[in-house]
């Protein structure tokens, strides 16, 4: 267990490199699939691929730079497609982006379990910033309803456990 | 402090992002003011150009995907359904266009009823109509969050779509267009907490603004609470926002629930009639005034003919009714005015009718009031029981030469009704033989009896004076 939670392997401090094109199409698809499964599952569309998208770059390039930008972009367009302000969501992924940056470094992160529990808090941390910067910093009336949060997060980590090994074939090898 | 840059890079970098969206926000919220227009609190909002063009921008980067997405199901399903499913087509469409014959002449007769209803909203200065033109949209996407309800149809300002256009479905409404793009657009749907609609409750004519909760079931606020809203009742747009056209179905009360906050208030949860959660197709009423197409013309025509003709029916029989009435008897009150010329339907007064051979107008016959029978008859009422003992089962029929049409009323045996006339009697003064006629005014003379013993003749009786003015 301590092997798994310390950079021991020098495999695990590699930083993961991919083509220049995934960069761009999985953030698009993460978002056009976000867009469109809700209208084929409705309201139990428990999932933020955006944000797991954001978390895996973040946890496998091991950059709080390339995370923190990747999460504000990714986190703005997911607001251009919201009726709510535009950095909402932004801001809770971003912060997600860079704290998932940093724990890749400290942490191996090949594990599907420790994959699985990042997502969920994760996701749980971006609820969390996104009632917050409603209610507090914006001051908007906003309801919300904690077991739809936890939903949410245990089906990114759910998706996560798929989707993680499925982009982990897409990196470039050197 | 190269130094301290490059040591803190990141914290510098994530500090500048969240400080940049911060600073964004704050931009946003204050240059978000209210429609006065709406009427609803919080109900369209408007945005700086900046963030409408972020907005642009996600939805150029998104909808010609989820467009392709959803273009390609259509042609699969397309694909299936009309060269793989063709089984009993035929049998179906006959029983389809039977169903359509049908439902052309409902929807006609409720054309009907819509002009009815528009007719009197015109007269009571309401400038509002009950068919709308509407442009039909596809939904191609949602928000993706389930904060925001929010859908994105595959229409735009290029089909003449605005914003705070109403979108509906066959089944209820749906919610308002917040932005429009060039060819896409974005609803903000009923069940979104920034979303706001003036309603009313049909039964209990409860009016309120509704809006989206955390559950993403739509509610109406701000109720005072009130124990005559039960499950069940329809819930539809007030038509107060400027912006739902008033009547349209918006749901059915599902439950009610006290708000926590304020304890006098509730929320009315509502079961939404459009299928909020599966939406395809979207009607956007892009003008609120009356459009017809020339099908629902012709069918108008259609019913209006078929109404037309039973409006000549129906007169054609109540002019039967009425020459069946001349013919036969009537009691006529003759207190009752009479009318000074006969008048048309049009409340025109009809000329007299000219004798063809004298050229002359041909005089109306008036109209002889028949007397009643008194309500206690005495022997000094006409026709009344005669006191003589040998008169009880006798009948004066009058004198010889009274005719049958200028008689007075016989007398009748105490317990039987007095014979009606056959004819219309005629007018004081009309009658056949001079010296019969009944001068109005004058009474029986006491004592005289008029009824004999025997079936003696007895002189022709007066008519008495009336006690209530009956003659």
């Amino acid at each position: 267990m301590a092997q798994v939670l310390t950079p021991d392997y020098r495999r695990d401090l590699e930083i993961r490199r991919y083509p220049t094109y995934i960069y761009i199409l999985v953030p698009l698809a993460a978002l056009v699939l976000q867009a469109w499964l809700p209208r084929l599952i409705g309201r139990f569309a428990y999932m933020d691929l955006p944000l797991l998208v954001t978390i895996y770059f973040a946890l496998n390039r091991r950059s709080p730079i390339h995370g923190t930008v990747l999460g504000a972009v990714l986190g703005m367009a997911q607001d251009g497609l919201t009726a709510r302000a535009v950095g909402i969501h932004g801001i809770a992924n971003t912060v997600c982006g860079f704290l998932a940056a940093s724990i890749g470094i400290r942490i191996v992160v090949e594990n599907n379990l420790i994959r699985m529990v990042l997502n969920f808090m994760f996701s749980l941390l971006a609820s969390a910033m996104v009632v917050f910067i409603t209610r507090v910093l914006l001051g908007l009336e906003f309801q919300w309803n904690w077991l739809d949060e936890l939903l949410r997060a245990a089906g990114n980590g759910a998706i996560g456990l798929a989707l993680f090994p499925l982009l982990d074939r897409t990196q470039a090898r050197d | 402090m190269e130094s301290f840059f490059s040591r803190y890079r990141n914290l510098v970098v994530l500090l500048a992002a969240l400080l940049l969206q911060v600073i964004g926000l704050a931009v946003q919220v204050r240059k978000t003011v209210p429609v006065e227009a709406s009427g609803v609190p919080g109900a369209g909002l408007r945005e700086g150009r900046s963030v409408q063009l972020i907005r642009l921008w996600a939805a150029d980067m998104v909808t010609p995907f989820e467009r392709g997405i959803h273009g390609t199901g259509q042609g699969l399903t397309g694909l299936w359904t009309n060269y793989l499913d063709l089984r009993h087509t035929r049998d179906e469409n006959r029983e389809l266009q039977k169903t359509i014959d049908r439902l052309r002449l409902e929807q006609a007769t409720l054309l009907e009823d819509a002009r009815q209803g528009q007719r009197l909203q015109t007269l009571e200065k309401f400038r509002e109509g009950y068919i709308y033109a509407t442009t039909p949209a596809q939904v191609i996407g949602t928000s993706g969050s389930s904060q925001s309800h929010v859908l994105w149809l595959d229409k735009g300002a290029d089909s003449g779509l605005k914003p705070d256009m109403a979108v509906i479905t066959g089944d209820g409404i749906v919610g308002k267009l917040r932005d429009v793009f060039e060819h896409t657009s974005q609803v903000l749907v009923i069940n979104d907490q920034t979303s706001g609609a003036g309603v009313v409750l049909a039964t209990t004519r409860i009016r309120g603004i509704l809006r989206g909760n955390a559950a993403g079931q739509p509610q109406v606020i701000n109720i005072l609470a009130d124990t005559r809203i039960l499950p069940g009742e329809p819930v539809l747009t007030a038509g107060g926002d400027q912006i739902f056209p008033r009547g349209l179905p918006v749901g059915v009360v599902e439950r009610v629930e006290r708000d926590r906050e304020r304890g006098s208030f509730i929320n009315v949860i509502v079961k939404p009639a459009a299928k909020l959660d599966n939406l395809d197709e979207v009607l956007v009423i892009t003008a609120l005034d009356a459009r017809l197409s020339p099908q629902q013309m012709a069918d108008l025509t259609t019913s209006e003919e078929l109404k037309g003709a039973e409006v000549a029916a129906d007169i054609e029989r109540k002019k039967a009714a009425a020459e069946m009435a001349e013919r036969l008897p009537g009691l006529v009150d003759p207190n009752a005015p009479v009318p000074a010329t006969a008048k048309d339907a049009n409340g025109k007064p009809i000329a007299p009718a000219i004798d063809p051979k004298t050229g002359q107008p041909v005089p109306v016959p008036p109209v002889i009031p028949k007397a009643l029978p008194a309500k206690h008859p005495d022997r000094f009422s006409p026709g009344g029981v005669s006191t003589g003992g040998a008169n009880l089962g006798g009948v004066d029929a009058g004198s010889p030469g009274d005719s049958g049409a200028d008689a007075a009323p016989v007398a009748a045996p105490v317990g039987v009704k007095p014979p009606v006339a056959k004819k219309p009697l005629t007018a004081p003064g009309t009658a056949t033989k001079p010296g019969t006629a009944a001068k109005p005014g004058t009474a029986t003379k006491p004592g005289v009896r008029t009824g004999g013993a025997g079936g003696m003749k007895s002189p022709a009786p007066k008519p008495a004076k009336p006690k209530n003015g009956v003659q």
